[in-house]
């Protein structure tokens, strides 16, 4: 009767009846269920192929590569360069030397090659005034742009200024290449180092990477939500198969891994950026329109009924009783997807997509693991950044 | 004047809630509708403005087939039918002053509506309303920092903006105290003399009943058990409605 005082007019309700089994059936049930799941890890270790003294005797293989990673190659000391470069023609054996090519930068050094036409095999004099004085120059050939530079040695800058710097031009095919002289002396302070700038500008990349594909991905799911809530379109039985086929297709796109998108679009639209943010998109429609279209079920059916009988409309039901309910909810989640796609964003890189993912593998394949330790690093600073900025923002919301 | 005929409702799942009721409601009569949970009285009420559905039976309102209208005409028969309830229904996030507006939207138009924009004599209707219920002064605040019994304040001010001819109250101060519950009593009762809108009030509490209501009618499992004069429900009357176990409590 304690019920029935605190509600006076409600007559109490006996609880219903449940059958509880025996507690000996209920015991050997338990020890049916533990054996199962022992046999089945039983099975598991033999068909994984778990082999514990290969992760023992192995682990030492692993030492130079964490050291590496350990040691990104981020910041480096600081230099002041002094650089000049010119070009120089090489031509076949046997025609004659013509003349020099002076090169001269307002405010900087001034160099000379002598001569501007050489053949393989032929001295090639590098002179010039303006240069820090006593310190040392390298002398570089270069033979297209963006090429790595050939070294052509190393000399002393004389005290007053000059170099005067002779070598024999290799053995390359006729054409015109770039001679660069540079003097490297230390300089106060650090400095990021190319691989650190490299990867911060395709982590930018990354970050946009997520944004847009969660972005477009808003574009369906926003609509396409309404019609997976099955408290909006259960009314009908148009409507339930409309609910149906857009819950099975939600389900389609989140079940095919970002991985396998990425594969597929690259071969569509080639590699690069935007076959990973159609990648993010197909994966997101998915994901985003499950959560959303559960948001929508979620809501309090209340002021649904209420705005229905001021006699308004269907839409205006939506947009007065629904929306507002909702938004919040929406919000939080697309704020968890924009945080989950960053991560996948550096992932479909890996596969074709662009973004720091697709140099990672670079460095990786190269065995470049201080270049690959900055990329994780930068990776995992990110991802847990953002992270903490999208729950703290999520609680804000709801 | 709301008729009822033979009015039945069996739910999916086999629930009879309603079993062929009929009744008669003059206009501007003050009925309010008393029985045990699950007797039907939310379901009667909603089959009047046809939220739920009825299985048969029909709803004559000032002589139109409720029962009968077309979806379109269903909106405009729903639009002259205020409804206020228990958990208020109240749009949380938006404004007091939104909310009432809404009781507007049977009437205004779509486009409007739909990004927000009120016409200006609304809006002014709708401050009017607010001043009548006492909260004026709340009118930008969120509708979900307001008290239970000023929530239901701006839920009435919402079915005022309908300018109904019937108003159903399904239990709407179950949620509050004794006080409280006079309080939005009063303000329902003051719609039902000053506008002369019918008034179909679901309640739980015999004493609120005995004292605002002209006609009490009493449900049981869904049939029409009592239509009394208020004031001569007694204790034996009342046995006959709740039943034994529900006297007992009441003495206690």
């Amino acid at each position: 009767m304690a019920q029935a005082e605190a509600r006076p007019l409600r007559r109490p309700t006996p609880p219903p009846s449940i059958e509880l089994p025996s507690s000996d059936a209920r015991r050997w049930r338990l020890i049916a269920v533990l054996v199962a799941l022992l046999a089945a890890h039983v099975v598991g270790w033999r068909i994984t192929n778990i082999n514990l003294p290969a992760l023992f005797f192995g682990l030492p293989n692993m030492q130079h590569i964490v050291a590496s990673l350990l040691r990104p190659d981020a910041f480096e000391l600081a230099k002041d360069v002094v650089v000049a470069e010119g070009l120089v023609t090489v031509v076949a054996p046997g025609t004659p030397s013509t003349g020099s090519r002076r090169v001269e930068e307002p405010g900087g050094p001034v160099l000379v090659i002598t001569p501007r036409d050489v053949a393989p095999g032929q001295p090639l004099y590098v002179q010039g005034t303006g240069w820090p004085a006593g310190k040392e120059a390298e002398a570089f050939l270069v033979r297209s742009a963006g090429a790595r530079p050939n070294s052509a040695g190393k000399f002393k800058v004389e005290p007053d200024g000059t170099i005067n710097y002779a070598f024999v031009v290799p053995e390359w095919a006729p054409n015109t290449y770039g001679i660069t002289v540079s003097v490297t002396t230390p300089a106060f302070g650090i400095t990021p180092t190319q691989t650190l700038t490299l990867c911060l500008r395709l982590m930018v990349e990354t970050l946009f990477l997520a944004l847009m594909g969660t972005s477009l991905a808003l574009i369906f799911t926003l609509p396409l939500s309404f019609l997976g809530a099955r408290n909006l379109m259960g009314g009908s039985r148009l409507g339930r198969a409309v609910y149906y086929a857009t819950r099975v297709a939600f389900n389609l796109l989140r079940s095919i891994e970002v991985v396998i998108v990425v594969t597929i679009m690259a071969v569509v639209v080639g590699i690069g950026s935007f076959a990973g943010v159609l990648a993010i998109v197909v994966h997101s429609i998915g994901a985003l329109g499950k959560l959303y279209s559960e948001a929508i079920e979620s809501i309090d059916p209340g002021p649904i009924e209420a705005i229905a009988a001021t006699g308004a409309r269907p839409l205006q039901v939506v947009r007065y009783a629904v929306i507002p309910q909702v938004v919040p909810l929406f919000l939080s989640f697309t704020l968890y997807r924009l945080d989950i796609n960053v991560r996948m964003s550096t992932i479909v890189g890996l596969v074709g997509g662009g973004g720091i993912g697709f140099i990672l593998t670079q460095y990786i394949n190269l065995l470049q693991w201080n270049q690959a330790g900055t990329a994780i690093w930068l990776i995992a600073i990110v991802v847990t950044a953002i992270d903490y900025l999208s729950a703290w923002l999520r609680e804000k919301l709801v | 004047m709301l008729e009822v005929h033979h009015l039945t409702k069996v739910f999916p799942n086999g629930t009879r809630a309603l079993n062929d009721l009929s009744v008669t409601i003059p206009d501007g009569q003050f009925v309010v509708v008393i029985g045990l949970s699950g007797s039907g009285k939310s379901t009667f009420l909603r089959c009047i403005n046809r939220l739920v559905e009825p299985t048969s039976g029909t709803v004559l309102l000032d002589g139109e087939d409720v029962t009968a209208a077309g979806s379109d005409r269903l909106r405009q028969i729903r639009s002259q039918i205020g409804m206020i309830f228990q958990q208020f229904n109240l749009i949380r996030r938006e404004s007091v002053l939104t909310n009432v507006l809404t009781g507007a939207l049977g009437t205004t138009g779509q486009a409007g509506s739909l990004v927000g924009r009120w016409p200006k004599d609304e809006v002014e209707r709708a401050m009017a309303n607010l001043e009548r219920v006492g909260i004026a002064d709340k009118a930008r605040q969120r509708a979900d920092t307001l008290s239970g019994g000023q929530q239901q304040r701006v839920a009435i001010a919402r079915t005022l903006m309908q300018r109904p001819r019937l108003l159903l109250a399904d239990e709407p101060v179950a949620s509050l105290d004794p006080a409280t519950s006079h309080s939005v009593m009063r303000y329902v009762e003051q719609i039902n003399k000053e506008d002369g809108i019918t008034v179909i009030c679901n309640l739980h509490f015999l004493s609120l009943a005995r004292r605002y209501a002209q006609r009490v009618l009493a449900l049981r499992g869904g049939e029409l058990v009592g239509d009394l004069d208020p004031h001569a429900i007694d204790e034996a009357r009342f046995r006959e409605i709740y039943g034994e176990d529900a006297v007992e409590v009441e003495v206690r």
